[in-house]
């Protein structure tokens, strides 16, 4: 059975992957910025320093030439009076009345003797805002990453598909697996960590498998050694008791070892076929009338409710479920059997079958403590009866999921199957 | 009437082979696969009982050989395999009835007599016992020529007995008998008296002396000894 069967989902990998991935753009993007921040300060101040100084050159050359200034020059300012020993570069910030907003400059100062005086002039150069800088530091970087992680993504998504293939192969394989069957075959792929995972899975299975059908066979070995010495046990206590030569109290002995030797029989048939619904032996579920089951052990049971003189009173509908139908018997079978032997002279019992539940009333005895525990193997009975009959309801329910509930109120035992 | 009985293990075989000599019937034997597989080639039998488990083969191959030697050999499978698959691959073969191990003699020799009946070899459906006979083709019973009306059990019970006189049945052989494995024989004890007190009620309104006996602590016995007429 695998109800809960996983579908492959190629996506679900991918998205988990997608999704850390992403995360990690955000340190990529904070570092990158500030790096290309400071690169793209740094090339400006370079620039700007370059091209203050080739100007300040080209001053001092023709002043020392033609005791002049050119005509054309960019000197900001020229202060009387002050000597600089040699050129300073300084920033400033200058008010742009154009848009009323302080403007970075990077200004030199230096100094030129004329006829005698010093001069000290001022060259100065607009330089780029920070927040210029950072803002397109952020854009480059933020756009890079974001390229960088589409096309990754784009790449590692048509290449998951094809690299991670094995993987759901086996996925799909495995949860399809049912332990009577072979072990399935994994296709072999050019991934070593997949080949492991597989030969693992394979050895495991095997192993499983294996197991499974050693206690299947001992199961089978050790009953049918137990129940053909139980029938030589059978035939000869059998044998003495019909003998007309015993006394009674030989007879009383060999009775009981015949009656031991029956109720061993029984108990370990009960616990054999306890065994196969645990192994999920019965496996040829078919779509069944539960109404079908249910009628053929009330038949069965007819003369036995009738000399007890218990009422029986049932309402049945229509009842699809999906089950072998040997165990649909089984399960009928000891829920009746379990009304009827538990129930008092001119007791009652009802029964009522719905499309999707089967309740059974039965009139008894008062029982203290948990009926819940009832259900449980070898849990004893009043008479010492080892209720295998319930636990065999019970195993039979867990393995269709069937919802099992037992109540017991002033003497009345209920027991309600819930299907599907 | 020549059986053969197909069984590996010997203390079962001497108890089922004791069994129905008592019942009157020739029997052969055969302990393996081998042995079994030769004497369904050289001899007829009417009734085959075949153990399927069997140390050098399955009893389901030997089914299938002695369908095809003699059709109308009558065959009972004997299992300790209480396996559904088994039974229904028995039965397809041409295998006439199944019983489990450990069954009751008392059951192995109605089982055969009841295929006995079927295969109509001792020619009769009628079986009578001291002014009682039971119509096993009408399933109608008649005491001193009067017919009475018995439930499903009853008959059962009737018939149980009538196939094993003077053998001690019993309480668990004959709650085995009514319901298999479908009751857990301990509990059915009472279910069994309360059908043999009402079976032995409707039989005395017509006979004097009703033959089921009890047997004290065990069962119950047909007796088919005459009663003795003390008056």
């Amino acid at each position: 059975m695998d109800t809960n069967s996983i579908q492959p989902h190629p996506m679900k990998l991918i998205k988990q992957t997608y999704k850390y991935t992403s995360l990690w753009i955000i340190p990529i993007i904070v570092i990158g910025s500030l790096f290309s921040y400071f690169i793209i300060e740094f090339i400006a101040y370079e620039e700007v320093d370059e091209f203050l100084t080739y100007e300040m050159e080209r001053l001092v050359k023709y002043h020392k030439e033609y005791n002049d200034l050119p005509d054309f020059h960019k000197l900001e300012k020229v202060i009387e009076d002050v000597k600089y020993d040699s050129p300073v570069f300084k920033d400033t910030l200058i008010l742009e009345p154009g848009d009323n907003e302080m403007v970075p400059y990077r200004q030199l100062w230096f100094s030129i003797n004329h006829n005698g005086r010093d001069f000290t002039l001022v060259l100065q150069h607009l330089l780029l805002g920070r927040d210029d800088i950072a803002r397109g530091a952020f854009l480059i970087i933020s756009g890079l990453a974001l390229l960088v992680v589409f096309f990754t993504f784009l790449s590692v998504t048509r290449v998951t598909g094809k690299i991670w293939n094995p993987f759901y192969d086996t996925l799909h394989k495995i949860t399809r697996f049912k332990i009577s069957e072979p072990v399935p075959r994994f296709s072999s792929s050019d991934i070593d960590e997949f080949n492991a995972l597989n030969s693992t899975l394979n050895v495991l299975l095997k192993k499983t498998t294996e197991d499974y059908r050693h206690n299947k066979e001992f199961n089978e070995n050790a009953s049918h050694e137990l129940q053909t010495h139980l029938a030589v046990i059978k035939a000869n206590a059998e044998a003495l008791l019909s003998s007309p030569k015993g006394n009674a109290e030989e007879l009383e002995s060999v009775r009981k070892i015949y009656s031991a030797a029956t109720q061993l029989s029984q108990v370990q048939k009960s616990l054999l076929l306890l065994s196969k619904i645990n192994n999920r032996e019965f496996s040829n579920n078919v779509n069944l009338n539960f109404e079908e089951p249910l009628r053929n052990v009330l038949g069965l049971f007819e003369e036995t409710i009738d000399i007890r003189e218990i009422e029986l009173t049932h309402s049945t509908e229509p009842c699809n479920v999906f089950m072998d139908a040997g165990l649909a018997e089984v399960l009928a079978n000891n829920l009746v059997k379990n009304a009827v032997k538990h129930n008092i002279q001119k007791g009652f019992i009802s029964i009522k079958l719905t499309a999707d539940m089967l309740e059974i009333e039965n009139s008894g005895t008062p029982h203290a403590g948990n009926p819940e525990l009832l259900l449980l193997r070898f849990s004893k009975g009043e008479n010492g009866n080892s209720g295998i009959g319930l636990a065999i309801v019970k195993e039979i329910c867990d393995l269709y999921n069937f919802k099992i509930q037992y109540e017991i109120k002033n003497a009345i035992h209920k027991i309600t199957i819930f299907f599907g | 009437m020549k059986l053969l009985i197909i069984e590996d293990n010997l203390k079962l075989l001497e108890a089922i082979t004791q069994t129905l000599q008592t019942e009157k019937y020739l029997c052969e034997t055969a302990t393996d696969f081998s042995a079994a597989h030769e004497k369904i080639f050289l001899y007829q039998y009417d009734i085959l009982i075949v153990d399927i488990n069997l140390p050098d083969g399955s009893g389901l191959d030997l089914i299938r050989e002695a369908k095809k030697q003699n059709p109308s050999t009558g065959i009972i499978v004997i299992s300790a395999r209480n396996s559904l698959s088994n039974k229904i691959e028995g039965l397809e073969l041409g295998a006439d009835d199944y019983i489990t191990k450990p069954f009751d003699m008392a059951e192995l020799v109605a089982r055969i007599k009841a295929l006995l009946r079927r295969r109509n070899f001792s020619g009769t459906d009628i079986i009578s016992f001291n002014n009682i006979s039971i119509n096993t083709a009408s399933r109608q019973v008649f005491a001193n020529g009067r017919h009475i009306e018995l439930t499903k059990s009853e008959y059962d019970i009737l018939l149980f007995f009538f196939s094993n006189p003077n053998r001690v049945l019993t309480r668990e052989s004959i709650a085995e008998h009514i319901w298999g494995d479908n009751m857990d024989l301990a509990d059915s004890f009472d279910f069994i008296y309360s059908h043999i007190k009402n079976l032995r009620k409707k039989l005395a309104a017509a006979v004097k002396n009703v033959p089921i006996k009890a047997v004290y602590g065990i069962g119950y016995k047909l007796d088919t000894t005459p009663p003795h007429e003390t008056d």
